[in-house]
């Protein structure tokens, strides 16, 4: 009846650890010249997985919560944007991304509070919000890309901190799996983490025994925001340049590492170690 | 209207008293005059329509009469949020929306009352026991608090609907149609479950369409039809031919 703390992630879904073992084995053993497990390969995948999988972290505890956000793919491009902006005001790198958590956190307040005012399908109302701010975007940058590269440069602290390797190991990796580590606690150790699958399982059940609904979906955008302004900032530095395009495409791939990772679309199952596996699944493929 | 004079030697725990409700022009209750007395198990019947649940939904709070009085243990109270009912000690176990099917039974239990350290990480381990002697003292016997309810069979949901009303001490449990649904054996699995909170002196109103599983559970039988009370009778006064008759005609011989 006792029951460890790893088994109590994994008892209803270890489909997942197993595939990802499977393809992880079947890439090393069939990959010409053993490319997938040569180190540069890993390295390079280290540096480009985070930029998907820590939105994904996030995308997929709004799932378990049973809700979409399809936003993600302009809230991305928004916040580097921002990002840009504050440096080419001439803004220290770390106080830009200081300011831009808040940013990050409104914008996912703004997709909460609409989604659960209206009532309606956060499917579609963030798929109009990613339209929304993706125009936006394009007309503030007018399309054009901006090099951040000189504003970076005097603060190589900033970029090592964010995108800097110890050896060959990327510290990305380090941002991937500490998000990861604690969106988990949070998820599957706490109080807030059970009001978000009672919300996802059962919205009625949830409501009748006094969790605040409404509150605990929020909560989740606003997390997802915050994760939008990270990797945002890190997908920039990583670039050296603001590209309007950054993140297009996100939005469908997040859920599908979720869903691989063995997240329900209706909402209430799943499991932070397994979206994170789900991610590099995906990746892998 | 029958009497219900209520037995000398039990107090009166709820009572309302004029209450009216109404949606647009619908008037759903129409002057209702209610009470529950102390371990007493009333049952309230009714057709679809005939205000069953707008009742129980203004005592547990989610809907607010227009009119009428409500008491609780002789006080005069308010009831305008689920919140507040369950502050009195008022809990209500609806049938479809009582418990969240992908969470373990403990989790359930505890649902948005989890026990937990001041920063918020749950006490697992004291939910896993709590929940497994509140499940015992039902007489549900249960492999493990970390099974998901929609392994459950429908009796055994309702165990742990119920065996969470027991455990947070309410002093009135309203189950609602609890019975839907349920094979003859998880029926009489229910039954036990509410004869237990009777044992341990919780007053049950106890919501169905069947007759006869009322006057099996049930001490008072109460009858609504289109908002207006029809019969409000001890079962010892009374028989299931004579109830049933009333119902369909309507009205009161």
């Amino acid at each position: 009846m006792k029951k460890s703390g790893l088994s109590l992630i994994l008892d209803y879904n270890i489909n997942t650890p197993i595939v990802f073992v499977a393809i992880v084995l079947f890439f090393i053993i069939f990959t010409p010249n053993h490319l997938f497990i040569d180190l540069r390969n890993l390295a390079s995948m280290g540096k480009l997985i985070p930029d998907l999988g820590i939105v994904a972290l996030g995308v997929g505890m709004l799932m378990i919560c049973g809700e979409f956000d399809l936003s993600i793919a302009s809230l991305i491009p928004l916040c580097s944007y921002v990002f840009a902006t504050f440096l080419m005001k001439g803004t220290n790198p770390a106080l830009a991304l200081i300011i831009l958590l808040p940013v990050g956190a409104a914008l996912g307040f703004i997709n909460g509070m609409i989604v659960v005012k209206t009532e309606l399908p956060s499917f579609i109302i963030t798929l109009s919000t990613m339209m929304f701010w993706r125009g936006v975007v394009f007309i503030l940058s007018r399309m054009a890309p901006i090099s951040i590269s000189k504003y970076i440069n005097p603060h190589p602290y900033f970029e090592k901190m964010l995108t800097g390797t110890i050896g060959r190991f990327p510290l990305q990796v380090i941002w991937f799996a500490g998000i990861a580590i604690i969106l988990g606690v949070l998820l599957h150790f706490t109080k807030f983490g059970n009001w978000i699958f009672a919300t996802g399982s059962s919205k009625g059940a949830a409501r009748a025994m006094g969790i605040n609904t409404n509150m605990v979906k929020t909560t989740c955008y606003i997390i997802i925001g915050v994760l939008c302004a990270v990797v945002g900032t890190l997908q920039t530095v990583r670039l050296g340049s603001f590209f309007a395009t950054q993140g297009v495409g996100f939005e469908l791939k997040t859920i599908a590492a979720a869903v691989v990772g063995g997240t329900s679309l209706r909402g209430g199952v799943g499991s932070m170690l397994n979206i994170f596996l789900g991610v590099l699944i995906i990746k892998f493929i | 209207m029958s009497s219900n004079e209520s037995n000398s030697n039990s107090k009166e725990l709820l009572r309302m008293a004029g209450i009216n409700k109404y949606f647009g022009k619908v008037h759903a209750l129409e002057d209702i005059d209610f009470k529950i007395n102390e371990t007493e198990n009333v049952g309230l019947v009714g057709d679809n329509g005939a205000g069953k649940s707008t009742l129980i939904k203004i005592i547990s709070g989610y809907h607010r009469a227009e009119k009428g009085q409500i008491y609780f243990e002789g006080k005069k109270v308010r009831i305008s949020s689920p919140k507040d009912s369950r502050a009195l000690g008022i809990e209500t176990v609806y049938q479809e929306q009582a418990l969240a099917p992908d969470l373990s039974i403990s989790r359930n239990i505890f649902m948005g009352r989890e026990p937990a350290t001041a920063l918020g990480f749950l006490r697992k381990r004291v939910m896993d026991e709590e929940s497994m002697d509140a499940l015992k003292s039902m007489g549900l016997h249960l492999r493990s608090p970390n099974i998901n309810i929609s392994t459950l069979s429908g009796g055994e949901r309702q165990g742990v609907a119920i065996a969470r009303a027991f455990y947070f001490e309410a002093k009135l449990v309203i189950l609602d149609e609890p019975t839907m649904a349920l094979s003859v054996k998880e029926v009489r699995e229910v039954f036990n479950f509410v004869n237990q909170l009777k044992r341990k002196g919780i007053s049950v109103i106890f919501i169905t369409h069947n007759l006869h599983q009322v006057f099996t559970i049930s001490d008072r039988i109460v009858v609504l039809s289109h908002g207006k009370k029809l019969v409000d009778i001890k079962k010892k006064d009374t028989n299931v031919d004579e109830l049933s008759e009333i119902i369909v005609r309507g009205t009161i011989g």
